[in-house]
């Protein structure tokens, strides 16, 4: 839940990025950290990885600038893919301003990408809230890998398989080489903080 | 496509699949090619190429067991429990000691609990979440298995000053629950004047029962803020009786004990009216619970239902009634 600190004129919100183990989340932030250092309000931190897996979470805080005079924060985090990893990820979803969910494009995937979203939606519910009322972007990631000859699925079959009922905004992507990621980011940004405008106004 | 094709197709995507660190699916590839291999007779080489894919899938087993078999919640340096503690302690309208066991709990969560147990321990100076920081550290250490552990802690507290017999009781039954559940069994040290007979044996019903912890996978997912906090203390209940010869009555009793949405209420065998209407499954959907602070309406469960058989109470009833709404 996005923190206001009307004293202070800030406001405080989280994004999250989720999907399955290995679909891109941690290469977005990386790429996010590498590309707007200006805006980077501290480092990125990875809390914790084996290898190149996160375990616990990714963790940017990012500063926008001003909407309607107030100072935008934004705190950036990633959750752990594999499956094992449930607790972490509801932890780390807990009062979530907006959400980018990275979907894997390869075929191979395709099953893991929908229990993923089926984790998301049931971890929202716990908290009472409900993934229809989340701003939401979706990304579909690795379409660098069609060029290697290997099997991806279509994005309609992956928009009809994932958002046929969200019906969110989605982007192709290759995280690795940084394309889709700003667009991402930037339509998740516009919707979360359109939605907490409109609690602004509801506070004032 | 020719087999040929094939295998190198499968082998490309083996590869690629283990560089994106999917190895079940690298693995999975490599079988089907070695499959396509051994149905070939006529691929040149078939056999050094079969040895080959299997040192590949030999090296990927062993990372499959690296990974399966590394902590999967490894402790991590200060500074990162510091984050940790820092992200998810609840900001905005949390008070300090919210926000401390918020904090403490995270720490807990992912698995820090030297860390958590630090924290927790300095919240039992705090009147109004000593219990709950009580529970939390016995929670760490049943989660970590060290069921003595917990013992001797609630051990040491039955000699600490900061501790009210009530806090102790609660903790006592709490701790002898989970106990009871895991099939430990030890013995916890009781005082003499710690309860009577008869509210024994009405304290034991309110104890989180076996069938309450077995939904949870882990005892950290029990892991709240303060019990007292999330529920008011509730001082009396007004019961509207909804069915028989008294239904619409409305009849007050004083709560005996309380733990978290569960309470308990002894009725005297005096009210055989009441006491035929109020059976275990019976719902009470107008209820008033009476609070400091508020009077609240809403509606709650009877889940058990026990004759008293000895001391001053003997012969009257004890009712424990679940709230579920307010």
């Amino acid at each position: 839940m996005a923190i206001f600190n009307f004293k202070k004129r800030e406001i405080e919100c989280k994004i999250v990025y989720y999907g399955p183990g290995r679909c891109g989340k941690t290469t977005n932030l990386e790429h996010i950290f590498k590309t707007y250092k200006k805006q980077i309000a501290g480092e990125m931190v990875s809390i914790d990885t084996e290898g190149d897996r996160t375990l616990f979470f990714d963790f940017l805080p990012m500063g926008l600038g001003k909407i309607k005079g107030c100072d935008v924060k934004v705190q950036l985090y990633t959750v752990p893919g594999q499956v094992q990893y449930s607790s972490t990820r509801k932890l780390v979803l807990k009062e979530v301003d907006g959400l980018i969910f990275v979907a894997d494009s390869l075929e191979v995937r395709r099953e893991k990408n929908m229990l993923s979203l089926k984790d998301l939606h049931e971890n929202l519910k716990s908290y009472g809230t409900s993934i229809f009322k989340v701003p939401l972007v979706m990304q579909y990631n690795k379409r660098d890998l069609e060029e290697e000859g290997i099997p991806l699925m279509p994005i309609e079959q992956m928009d009809r398989d994932l958002n046929r009922q969200l019906k969110a905004p989605y982007f192709s992507a290759s995280a690795i080489k940084g394309q889709g990621v700003p667009q991402t980011i930037m339509e998740c940004l516009k919707r979360t903080l359109l939605n907490l405008q409109k609690q602004l106004k509801w506070a004032k | 496509m020719d087999p040929k094709d094939q295998i190198i197709s499968l082998l490309k995507e083996a590869d690629l699949y283990q560089n994106q660190g999917l190895l079940n699916e690298a693995k999975e590839r490599y079988k089907k090619a070695t499959d396509i291999i051994k149905d070939s007779p006529k691929i040149k080489n078939g056999r050094e190429l079969i040895a080959n894919i299997v040192k590949k899938v030999v090296d990927l087993n062993q990372k499959i067991n690296q990974i399966n078999q590394a902590a999967s919640k490894p402790t991590v340096s200060d500074s990162k429990q510091a984050l940790i503690k820092k992200l998810f302690s609840g900001g905005g309208g949390s008070d300090t000691f919210t926000s401390a066991m918020e904090g403490a709990m995270a720490l807990a969560k992912f698995g820090q609990f030297d860390r958590a147990l630090e924290e927790f321990e300095r919240l039992l100076d705090v009147e109004e979440v000593r219990v709950a920081a009580a529970k939390n550290i016995v929670r760490c250490h049943l989660e970590i298995e060290a069921l003595e552990d917990a013992a001797l802690c609630y051990e040491r507290w039955v000699g600490d000053d900061r501790f009210t017999y009530a806090q102790l009781d609660k903790i006592r039954f709490f701790l002898a629950g989970r106990f009871r559940k895991l099939g430990f069994e030890r013995e916890l040290y009781q005082r003499e004047e710690t309860v009577s007979d008869e509210d024994m044996e009405t304290l034991e019903m309110e104890s989180a029962t076996p069938e309450m912890i077995e939904r949870r996978p882990s005892v950290l997912e029990d892991m709240e803020l303060p019990e007292e906090d999330e529920f008011l203390d509730i001082n009396s209940v007004g019961i509207q009786l909804p069915e028989g010869r008294q239904k619409g009555r409305m009849v007050e009793f004083d709560v005996s004990f309380q733990t978290g949405n569960s309470i308990n209420l002894i009725i005297s065998n005096k009210e055989s009216a009441l006491l035929e209407e109020l059976v275990e499954g019976t719902k009470l959907n107008d209820m008033q619970f009476f609070s400091p602070i508020a009077i609240l309406n809403g509606s709650g469960v009877v889940t058990a239902k026990t004759q008293i058989k000895s001391g001053p109470k003997e012969g009257d009833y004890s009712l424990d009634i679940t709230i579920l709404t307010t």
